[in-house]
């Protein structure tokens, strides 16, 4: 009996040994290398190397473009996200509210979520290039004119418009099963009270669907925090910066600048940055709703 | 009356908004299609217009000229041995963790898998490069591991949840008759969460095939490894002038996915909507 118990300790304990080596291996010793290499003076490619302590960390702070990346991030991240959770709201209200070709529209809504980033990117790089001007030179907006990529003020949020476009699918579908939990019978005792659409969704709708909300901000805040795939197929970082996003300074330091101290040191501020977020959606998901 | 005369009124602003929004989903995708079955000349013409013939010159040259079906090859071994072992990986070790949690081994490696959620990958990005770089692991084998190991926080975080939801009777009463641990596991437990396995299959499934940023750190240097999505970036800077072939790339590229989304794609809202409320 005793051997059996040993035995099946074996079983449990030989489940864990692959999955924590690899983690362990590539992805913890990675993290802790990276927040390594940011107190030395490497360039990624020479032999040796040196500890500088905090000399990465003190002229960062003193470099504008570190600044002017964080401020691009956070503003990439809040047009991200008010965008997509307000439309994505709609528009699961709205799909939920048809009556016919439900699914069928719904699945048309969620197809750039099938669609990769890089794809998704390339082509709106063509559009913004041959359409859209077009769309501007025919309803006389000078700003749409031309390539929106090419100028400083309109490349930002061009490109958070491409995220939007693809990110929007998800949150979609998730207050849609946020909204399907609402019991039918609140309605329709609100309905019996003379309570008016605005007032059904203030009052019904909108404190069911709070928790949903807590998820689809945190989702898509951590999308834009960590946003790569979009700005760097859609204009690299440029005009001059304006859309150089933390991601992109990263890695163009690391890979084209030959900082790659530096580059480790930004990513380490980034990675405190998502941890507090990432601490705070904790406390606020624990905390939860109508649900559960 | 009042009341009847604004719904009517919400209802027109509704259909407004979905009808401008299917225009805006598929306009692009729409345009990306024709343009991909005209020559350069004709879409200068007239980028709107229905190919005015069946140009295939494009996909001629894509599938004979361009390596395309070695990059899909690529990108689906990348993507379905990936897969394997994370269901291999994943469920075996949220049972041990979810079934010992009370065990401060099993809890402290369930929180230490967990770490992972606090970490965004560009932290990961440069120091993933360099230990690749060192192990001579610059290649497939060397990303499928790396998509194993960062799979686990997600994966282990959802299955534990279910599993620990899952009664035990059936489990104990499987150990009285004789079975050990392993045996319970193959046979009751992994029937009991296909549901979670068919929505990690998914989620995984569209971050790998569609991933762009550990491809491009670790396969970037040798074409004859890329992945679809590289092969769609670096196509940009060749074909730079040769739109309608660089949108015959992107459709061919976007196909496959669409595909498997037209198959089953009742099931794939289904999952990835019960991975991402839960995760």
């Amino acid at each position: 009996m005793n051997n059996r118990k040993l035995n099946n300790r074996l079983i449990y304990l030989g489940f864990t040994i692959i999955p924590v080596a690899l983690y362990t291996f590539f992805y913890v010793f990675s993290v802790i290398r990276g927040v390594g290499y940011s107190f030395t003076d490497w360039d990624g490619l020479s032999r040796d190397y040196h500890l500088i302590g905090l000399k990465n960390y003190i002229s960062l702070f003193k470099n504008p473009n570190f600044w002017n990346s964080l401020k691009t991030t956070v503003l990439y991240s809040i047009m991200l996200v008010i965008s997509v959770v307000v439309l994505s709201l709609l528009l699961a209200l709205s799909l939920n509210s048809l009556k016919r070709f439900k699914t069928f529209v719904k699945s048309i809504f969620f197809v750039p979520a099938m669609i990769g980033g890089i794809t998704i990117a390339l082509i709106w790089n063509q559009l913004f290039y041959r359409v859209v001007p077009l769309i501007g030179q025919a309803l006389n907006i000078e700003w749409l004119s031309q390539s929106v990529l090419m100028r400083g003020v309109t490349a930002l949020p061009a490109v958070v418009f491409v995220n939007v476009w693809q990110a929007v699918a998800m949150p979609t579908v998730i207050f849609i099963a946020g909204l399907q939990q609402i019991p039918d019978e609140q309605y329709e005792s609100a309905m019996m009270d003379g309570a008016t659409t605005f007032q059904r969704f203030r009052y019904i709708t909108f404190p069911y669907l709070v928790p949903t909300i807590t998820v689809n901000l945190v989702l898509t805040i951590k999308q834009g925090f960590t946003s790569f795939d979009f700005p760097f197929a859609l204009t690299g970082g440029g005009p001059v910066r304006a859309t150089e996003v933390i991601g992109i300074l990263i890695y163009n330091d690391a890979f084209e600048n030959m900082r790659f101290s530096m580059a480790n040191a930004e990513a380490c501020v980034l990675f405190v940055i998502v941890a507090i977020f990432s601490l705070t959606q904790l406390k606020l998901t624990s905390k939860g709703g109508v649900r559960e | 009356m009042k009341i009847k005369k604004a719904a009517l009124g919400w209802r027109i602003l509704r259909d407004l908004l979905l009808i401008a929004g299917l225009i805006l989903i598929l306009c692009p995708l729409y345009l990306v299609v024709i343009n991909s079955f005209k020559s350069l000349e004709e879409a200068g013409k007239n980028f709107f217009a229905l190919p005015s013939s069946f140009y295939l010159e494009n996909f001629k040259n894509l599938f004979t000229g361009n390596n395309y079906w070695g990059y899909v090859k690529n990108s689906f071994i990348i993507s379905v041995v990936s897969i394997c072992l994370i269901l291999l990986l994943v469920p075996s070790v949220s049972y041990a963790i979810a079934r010992n949690y009370n065990r401060k081994y099993y809890k402290g490696v369930y929180f230490y898998l967990l770490m992972g959620l606090f970490i965004p990958s560009q932290v990961i990005m440069l120091p993933v490069t360099k230990l690749m770089t060192n192990l001579n692991l610059l290649n497939r084998q060397g990303l499928i591991m790396l998509y194993a190991a960062f799979s686990l926080t997600q994966g282990v975080f959802l299955f534990v949840n279910y599993i620990r939801g899952l009664p035990f009777e059936v489990e104990e009463s499987a150990y009285i008759d004789g079975c050990n641990v392993f045996q319970s596991y193959v046979k009751i437990v992994l029937p009991l969460v296909k549901p979670m396995i068919a929505t990690i299959l998914i989620m995984d499934l569209l971050w790998i095939w569609n991933d762009f940023m550990l491809p491009l750190l670790i396969l970037n240097r040798s074409r004859d490894i890329w992945t679809l999505p590289l092969f769609q970036y670096n196509f940009k800077t060749e074909y730079s002038f040769d739109y309608t072939m660089a949108f015959t790339a992107y459709l061919m590229s976007m196909l496959p996915m669409l595909i498997v989304y037209c198959l089953g794609q009742k099931n794939i809202i289904k999952g990835l909507t019960a991975g991402s409320v839960k995760g």
